[in-house]
């Protein structure tokens, strides 16, 4: 039963990371603005990660019956999630997130070491920190414009955040239901992100040329 | 982008007569350099955004319907990216 809901929560999203995704392509498509085609790769990423994992899961029930998914499976899907979440960080211009001086280096550097004891390890605590970023970032987008569906935005990126803190954590203890959790705050997270996208003021758009 | 978004925003909004606004006026509007606004405007009238309308003594612009359309999308992704905190 647990199974089934990761499989479904998993497939949400995909498809509401998807749906996010071709939102961004199409502005992209239509007006060629860098910022939108950023958008687009960092939620199709986020999209297929979502779809990897579910799809990891999927066969596994319904072909393998192994109980458990790979390892590499998941692995692969949260790293394919990890570049939609660099995208996202990496708009908001990555290079002033990372410490100049050799102090901050030194305490941020093991950040991304101490949790290595495992590929998942890493790219999870990498997923967190570039989701932490990006909230923040929003965050002081909102006290500049103070519009409220930067708010949404802020919370849905803190929310993955968050879910991917619980999902690190979920190695720790495998068996407990942190991990359905986890996939749950994420998905909460997406749909926070999605909430804006309806009051989207678009309507009737049928050219396609790029200017 | 912001400058293109600038530049169909006075054609229609702001246009001084029903001949459409001069490229001097969309130079003070906009802010740019008169090399740069002239490959913009060439660009958005290839692109059938702008119609070029002939005075007696300069060319002038109007937005077109299509214009209008594009405006009217750019204004919705322009506030998809602000949502969150980018610039388009």
């Amino acid at each position: 039963m647990e199974f089934v809901l990761e499989i479904i929560l998993n497939l949400v999203g995909f498809g509401v990371g998807l749906l996010i995704g071709i939102f961004a392509y199409t502005g992209f498509k239509n007006t060629g603005s860098p910022t939108l085609f950023r958008l687009t790769i960092a939620f199709l990423s986020i999209s297929i990660g979502f779809g990897v994992v579910g799809l990891g899961y999927t066969i596994d029930s319904f072909v393998i019956h192994s109980g458990k998914i790979e390892t590499g499976i998941q692995t692969l899907g949260i790293g394919i999630q990890t570049v939609g979440y660099f995208f996202i960080a990496f708009s908001h211009g990555i290079k002033s997130f990372f410490p100049k001086s050799r102090y901050l280096k030194s305490i941020a550097v093991p950040l991304f070491i101490i949790p290595g004891n495992s590929i998942e390890h890493i790219i999870r605590s990498i997923s967190f920190i570039l989701l932490v970023y990006g909230t923040i970032e929003t965050i002081m987008s909102y006290m500049e414009n103070r519009k409220t569906s930067t708010i949404f935005v802020a919370s849905g990126l803190g929310l993955l955040a968050l879910g991917e803190f619980l999902g690190w954590y979920s190695v720790v203890f495998p068996k407990s239901v942190l991990y359905v959790i986890s996939i749950s705050t994420k998905i909460v997270g997406l749909g926070a992100l999605f909430v804006p996208i309806p009051k989207v003021p678009l309507r009737g758009i049928k050219f396609g040329g790029n200017v | 982008m912001s400058i293109i978004g600038d530049i169909l925003t006075t054609t229609r909004d702001e246009v001084p007569d029903e001949t459409g606004a001069s490229v001097t006026y969309l130079i003070r509007k906009a802010n740019i350099s008169y090399g740069r606004i002239s490959k913009i405007l060439e660009t958005l009238v290839q692109q059938g955004l702008l119609e070029q309308t002939s005075s007696d003594r300069a060319c002038k612009y109007k937005i077109s319907s299509r214009g209008r359309e594009f405006l009217q999308a750019y204004r919705g992704f322009r506030e998809f990216a602000e949502t969150f905190g980018l610039r388009i």
